[in-house]
């Protein structure tokens, strides 16, 4: 038994010569029968013929043979889709093995750029950044996470310079930035935000966001942040971190594809935030705040009050504690805090209280 | 449809015609459909979009009535996307923490870097193109044939480089020169089967195409110096450009100018002129591409483009307003609906890229979110597009292009399998691949 399908339209190419072929179309015995004007007839199975798929056209279509690449027929007669059984299977995708191995390639190439070869890199250059270039690239970022902050497309993030405040801040900067091996040009700031949170950046500066100091139960617990973020600036950590998100802004953008401009800022300026620095750079940093604070007569202890209450009011997700939960454990830390402070000892508060009073409203 | 007429050698003036089926409403459908995949799959699924995209395209366009075939493959595209990964990533990556040292070390400032950074990477971009040019003819055929590309992605990149800087040293005078011979060192390696196409045609030819684009800069020039020259619009002596925008801005709300100025409507003739340069713009870059169609020849194969300036000038215009009031409708649609779903404050917060104490929900929830939402209105703005500016203007293409000789077909045969390991991935990789 045969059906015959109207062959008006319908051309068959060799995948030799791009020149059609008119045809005849008959399906008998389970195959298409397709004809030739000088007698010649092709069989194509019926369960081995394909659809291309994605077809704009409504009133043709192209099939093909899965043992032929090459070989196409194009069709105009729509009952014959109803004789082919697997005209829309997919063929099964080939090496998948390939793809599993560079993709794998890809994820640990991103891996070890981000997390071994840029840090590597940027530790290394960081000791040759001179001073001047050091202090560019704090300002740079300074001012790009003032942007980041502030009103969206308007105004950056204020500073605030209430006078009185001002003096108190830098009251509690001198007694703690004394000594030897003290930095120069050390620029401590304060950002009106909410969050409770500080950092350091490239070039001494530290930056304290207002949520801190109103958080902050006493001007100790100021200080015993500040400290330890000098203790960062003294050994450039910021730089170095600054000159890894360098290296890896380019990398992000590559993955996130075209939408990358806005979401890669963001996720940068989150990470200089919320910089996460090596196990070995908070102990020394926390070892540096400990002395400082030890030479300008302030308990250390006050680190200790202050994360235990905030991990009781905020939880583990703070900026802050992210930053202090880095790599020793946060009750290590609270407990090294306590124990850095000598029991026998006198402390005094680092201000008194018109002091702190003066740094409170320094956002007014 | 048949070709008798193949058999019989002709150069009858129409030619072979090149037929274009397929409405837009397919393509919007099949556009959204894809898009909708690929926001929910954060992405990936754009390997597949775009090659469904392709096929479609593809197929719609049928030079004597048989359909062109994309045969690229999704999963040779993301494979292709992970190469270029691996190799970028260190050239980027190292590349840019070195040009940000030496920046920041010599030149104390973040600009020097960034600009350095964006220059290192245009070699690189030149490459691409050729490369993904090179890909899309390998994966196209026509009547069962393949077409195809010879290597040379680097000679195209450093040409590319030496015209540019030649264009730019010469302000603009020969940018004809460099879109000739750009488009010659492709097409002259460019195969249809075991025929190789030839560029014919010089680039002064060109400068016709860059007619509208002269006039409209003469018109801004001669303004000028009709307005603030031969007859000054201020009387007064020594005035700024400023004083002059602020008479004009104080004279549209309806207040006296503060200055004494006359005749300010002929301002109007800058904004004529700049619309010319928009126009010239466009113009030049489908006239150019149809004076070299024109010049374009294989053995026995000639090409005609009757492509109209005016009409694909009109499409991009109609199409990106009609496209950018959809997208707006869309943004407006997804914010209601993102505020109904997750609460207007989670919405507000996200957007304004707080991750502070503000925000309730948890900081990775956020970050996902934004990121669904930037890729929405992305997506929702590449359909619309591709439905009002991309299908008329390949449908433009399509049907005002025709072979007038093609007996040379007959003695063309299939060309090898071009295998190739990174398919487009430097192109998506570098962010080129937006347009099919
Ligand atoms: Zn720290």
């Amino acid at each position: 038994m045969s059906t015959g399908f109207n062959g008006f339209g319908a051309a068959y190419f060799d995948g030799d010569r791009p020149i059609g072929k008119e045809v005849s179309l008959h399906i008998a015995n389970n195959n298409l029968q397709i004809g030739f004007d000088n007698g010649t007839t092709l069989f194509w199975p019926l369960e081995d013929i394909r659809t291309l798929e994605d077809n704009a056209d409504k009133q043709s279509f192209t099939l093909r043979l899965i043992t032929d690449p090459l070989a196409r027929l194009l069709v105009t007669d729509q009952m014959l889709l109803g004789y082919l059984p697997n005209a829309t299977r997919r063929s099964p995708p080939k090496g998948r093995g390939k793809l599993a191995l560079w993709a794998a390639g890809a994820v640990a190439a991103v891996a070890l750029q981000v997390t071994v070869l840029v840090p590597l890199l940027a530790d290394r250059l960081a000791v040759f950044i001179p001073p001047d270039g050091e202090r560019a690239l704090g300002e740079a970022t300074f001012e790009q996470i003032r942007d980041a902050l502030g009103d969206t497309g308007l105004a950056p993030l204020a500073i605030c310079e209430n006078p009185a405040g001002t003096k108190a801040l830098a009251q509690i900067t001198a007694a703690l930035n004394a000594g030897d091996g003290a930095p120069e040009g050390l620029s401590v700031a304060v950002l009106d935000h909410d969050m409770i949170n500080a950092f350091a950046l490239p070039g001494g500066f530290v930056v304290i966001f207002k949520g801190l100091i109103d958080h902050a139960e006493t001007p100790d617990e100021v200080a015993v942040v500040l400290a330890h973020e000098i203790g960062h600036v003294v050994s450039r950590d910021p730089t170095r971190h600054a000159l890894r998100s360098a290296g890896s802004i380019g990398i992000l953008g590559l993955l996130f594809g075209d939408f990358a401009g806005g979401a890669a800022v963001l996720f940068l300026t989150e990470r200089l935030i919320s910089a996460t620095y090596s196990q070995q750079a908070e102990t020394n940093a926390d070892a540096f705040g400990y002395a400082r604070l030890e030479a300008a007569n302030v308990s250390p202890a006050a680190l200790g009050t202050m994360f235990e209450r905030l991990r009781d009011e905020h939880g583990e997700g703070n900026e802050l504690l992210g930053h202090f939960l880095s790599h020793p454990s946060l009750s290590d830390r609270i407990e090294n805090a306590r124990s850095a402070a000598d029991e026998t000892r006198n402390y005094a508060p680092i201000l008194d209280d018109a002091g702190w009073k003066a740094l409170q409203s320094i956002c007014d | 449809m048949s070709d008798v007429s193949l058999t019989s050698p002709t150069t009858d003036p129409a030619g072979l015609l090149v037929y274009f089926v397929g409405t837009r409403f397919a393509l919007f459908w099949l556009a959204l459909k894809t898009g909708f995949l690929t926001v929910i799959t954060l992405g990936f699924y754009r390997f597949w979009m775009k090659t469904r995209m392709r096929r479609w395209f593809w197929s719609a366009i049928r030079p004597g009535g048989h359909p062109m075939e994309y045969v690229g493959d999704p999963w040779e595209k993301l494979l292709g996307f992970f190469i270029a990964v691996v190799i970028l990533t260190f050239y980027i990556g190292i590349i840019n923490l070195l040009v940000m040292f030496v920046s920041f070390s010599i030149f104390s400032s973040a600009s020097v870097g960034y600009l350095a950074s964006v220059v290192g990477v245009i070699p690189l971009w030149f490459y691409a193109q050729y490369r993904a040019r090179r890909y899309v003819l390998a994966r196209t055929r026509w009547r069962g044939v393949r077409f195809g590309l010879e290597k040379g992605a680097w000679g195209y990149a450093w040409r590319a480089l030496v015209h540019w800087a030649v264009t730019l040293l010469t302000v603009g005078l020969l940018w004809p020169r460099m879109t000739f011979w750009l488009e010659k060192y492709v097409t002259d390696r460019t195969y249809f089967g075991s025929a190789r196409l030839n560029q014919g045609g010089h680039w002064a030819m060109l400068y016709r195409a860059a007619i509208p684009f002269i006039l409209s800069l003469l018109v801004l020039v001669g303004g000028a110096i009709w307005v603030f020259w031969l007859d000054p619009i201020v009387v007064s002596a020594d005035m700024t450009t400023d004083d002059i925008i602020r008479s004009v801005e104080e004279m549209m709300d309806g207040g006296a100018a503060a200055l004494p100025v006359v005749g300010v409507e002929r301002l109007g003739i800058f904004l004529i002129g700049i619309l010319g340069l928009l126009y010239g713009a466009i113009h030049y870059r489908f006239v150019s591409k149809r004076l070299m169609a024109n010049h374009k020849t294989a053995d026995g194969i000639t090409l005609h483009s009757r492509l109209s300036g005016p009409r694909v000038a009109s499409i991009y215009v109609l199409g990106s307003v009609i496209a950018y009031f959809f997208l707006v409708l869309g943004v407006v649609g997804l914010v209601i609906f993102a505020m109904l779903t997750l609460g207007p404050s989670a919405m507000l917060g996200g957007a304004m890229g707080d991750f502070g104490a503000a925000v309730d929900l948890p900081k990775s929830i956020a970050v996902l979110l934004i990121a669904v939402f930037y890729l929405s209105i992305f997506l929702l703005w590449n359909v619309l597009y591709s439905t009002f500016v991309t299908f008329p203007l390949m449908r433009h293409i399509a049907q005002t292009l025709s072979l007038p000789q093609r007996h040379g077909l007959q003695v063309i045969s299939q060309r090898a399998r071009d295998e190739f390991a990174e398919a487009e991935g430097f192109a998506e990789a570098l962010d080129l691949g937006a347009a099919i």
